[in-house]
């Protein structure tokens, strides 16, 4: 086990420069004037020659680019991430201030998506073909379809025009104001969290009718289990390894949608603050954010790869 | 020759007719079994094609020009002479609902085509030649999948710059990773079996093993990848429009009505929000459920599985 942790380890810091590697290239080396993303096509063409060259200077743009490379890494590993262009504040304050409402929402969309989704997958999978199957089947094939971000607005929508409901669009702390953390969280997580749910749902679903199909599990019925113990205490445990793996890979849908549903609800997570950066076409937050974003998708997915390892051997000693 | 050669052109013309006709024939066989297996996936393929149609005879279609502005009526809600009301400039949502399939359409059939073309390509050589390339390759496309498809996108179009053609390489940048990794695992499942290693051993080029051995076994799972990706680029497509990095404002797309739809006051008009998104979620809709069809029929697993 412990050789497997430093081997997930260690590829993850490999992946982790390489990932800094591709920002960094995407950021500043595509094809693409930074002063035309900061100022705009029609901004750029009024400054003058000398402006043009002393902005750069200012910014640390006309240093070659593998000093810029180090020069960003050294701001990361100083924990500032370097400043905004048009705020104040430097990124790492912006993080840690817009950071937990984010994280609050992808773990409670994560939890969610489990409660809904293996219920109905047990559903299905018990009695396949039958009605309750083919509407769970469809619903979750339809909500494969809905943008997240498009329920998020009908959602505020709908709260507005039948009970004149708006959730707070303060940033509130969970530990000053638990109800209102609340109000603002649970909107982006019902959307994101059921979204989830229709991929888990169907994952569940396959992964459950395989095993059942098991000798195991038919030895279990043998041996006079309930249906209900059967499928708890022996086909759901083994069923529910892929379901975890599927679970990592969403956290990347849960981050990266955080952005438009964040965008929708107007909470003032990190996912509002990218949609702002890019807006404000802000290079160096947008690329400190990307980094961030990445980096926790990596962490996390190494985290589900242990526990995979841990839950089933047959990983451990490969 | 004199003689052989009045022959040889009769004999090709009845031989190409045929060829023709059993391809044609070939054609109905392929629809009938389609229809036969998965009559849902056919009724959805049946809305595709008409989205496709909507999109390529819009003119006809939209009662309004998408981008003609009626300021004596503005934000107004659905009513006869436009059924989906209009927008805070007087512009007919209809026919810009309409309109904006054009846009999803080019960018997600643009975007999948080259993204999972340049993966895939890139996966058969990786897999081919294995060694040192495959394992840079392999390194490299898992640094892309280190970022979540729509932040990469964001990234990308961000940094080109506005414009239909940046989103269709940004979008299709994110989809070169799943390219690349099926056809890769079938290309290595391949170079196991025989006939190949007896075309290697009659002395095949490499460009010749790839092109005319290994290249016709990875078209059917090209086919199930690219059809099952295009639902996933028109959700991105309209995200980045929402969020602003998308194809830029006078031109009509989905995403870029959603986001208008914002700014048209604290309260979106309900009007303005329904529309848009209900013609995002049936056509990725569409898509998917004949994404899942083609894969049925073509997955030769599944169709053992089926029988």
């Amino acid at each position: 086990m412990y050789s497997y942790i430093v081997r997930r380890l260690a590829f993850g810091a490999v992946t982790v420069v390489g990932v800094s590697i591709v920002v960094f290239v995407v950021m500043r080396v595509l094809p693409g004037d930074p002063l035309i993303a900061i100022f705009g096509p029609e901004g750029f063409t009024k400054l003058t020659a000398e402006q043009r060259a002393n902005y750069m200077a200012e910014l640390g743009l006309s240093d070659p680019l593998v000093f810029q490379y180090l020069h960003w890494m050294r701001d990361i590993a100083s924990g500032s991430f370097g400043r905004s262009f048009f705020r104040s504040e430097n990124v790492a304050d912006m993080i840690l201030r817009r950071g937990p409402l984010t994280a609050e929402i992808a773990f409670l969309s994560v939890v969610l998506s489990w409660v809904v989704g293996i219920p109905v997958a047990v559903v299905s999978a018990l009695r396949p073909n039958s009605l309750s199957d083919n509407l769970s089947r469809f619903i979750s094939i339809l909500f494969l379809a809905v943008p997240g971000f498009w329920l998020g607005m009908l959602i505020v929508l709908a709260l507005l025009f039948w009970f004149g409901y708006r959730a707070p669009l303060a940033n509130v702390s969970l530990f000053i104001d638990p109800l209102a953390n609340l109000q603002i969280v649970i909107g982006p997580a019902i959307v994101l969290g059921l979204g989830q749910a229709a991929y888990i749902a169907r994952m569940a679903r396959s992964s459950l009718l395989e095993v059942i199909r098991e000798d195991y599990v038919r030895t279990a019925r043998a041996k006079g289990l309930s249906g209900r113990l059967v499928i708890s205490l022996h086909a759901l445990p083994n069923a529910l390894l892929p379901v975890i793996t599927l679970s990592g890979i969403l956290l990347g849908f849960v981050l990266a949608g955080s952005i438009p549903v964040e965008r929708a609800f107007g909470t003032p997570g990190l996912g509002y603050a990218m949609f702002s950066a890019v807006n404000e076409r802000d290079v160096f937050v947008m690329q400190n954010l990307v980094f961030l974003y990445a980096v926790v998708f990596v962490l996390l997915n190494i985290l589900v790869d242990l526990t995979i390892a841990w839950l089933d051997p047959r990983i451990r000693y490969q | 020759m004199s003689v052989t050669q009045p022959n040889a052109v009769i004999a090709t013309q009845p031989v190409s007719r045929a060829a023709e006709l059993s391809w044609l024939r070939r054609a109905a066989r392929g629809v009938r079994l389609f229809v036969r297996r998965s009559p849902m996936s056919a009724v959805w393929a049946c809305v595709a094609a008409g989205i496709i149609f909507m999109a390529v005879a819009a003119p006809v279609l939209a009662p309004y020009a998408p981008l003609k502005s009626d300021f004596r009526r503005m934000t107004k809600p659905p009513e006869p002479p436009h059924y989906f009301g209009t927008d805070q400039i007087g512009r007919d949502t209809l026919s810009r609902v309409i309109y904006g399939s054009r846009a999803s359409l080019t960018v997600a059939f643009g975007a999948v085509l080259l993204g999972t073309t340049v993966g895939a390509l890139w996966g058969l050589a990786s897999g081919y030649f294995g060694g040192r390339f495959d394992i840079v390759s392999q390194r490299l496309i898992e640094f892309m999948q280190s970022f979540p498809d729509l932040i990469l996108a964001m990234a990308i179009a961000m940094a080109l710059g506005a414009g239909m053609g940046t989103v269709i390489v940004a979008i299709a940048i994110t989809r070169i990773p799943f390219g690349g990794r099926v056809i890769r695992a079938v290309v290595l499942s391949l170079k196991e079996l025989s006939y190949v290693e007896a075309a290697r051993g009659l002395g095949a080029s490499h460009l010749r093993m790839m092109a005319r051995h290994i290249l016709p076994q990875c078209i059917a799972p090209y086919l199930i990848l690219a059809t099952t990706h295009l639902g996933v680029a028109i959700i991105i497509e309209a995200s980045l429009g929402f969020l602003g990095v998308g194809i830029p404002p006078p031109m009509p797309t989905w995403g870029n009505m959603l986001a208008d739809s914002l700014n048209a006051g604290l309260v979106p008009p309900w009007w303005l929000v329904l529309f848009p998104g209900m013609a995002i979620t049936i056509t990725v809709l569409a898509f998917n459920l004949l994404g899942d069809g083609i894969r049925d029929i073509l997955d030769p697993r599944l169709r053992g599985a089926v029988k």
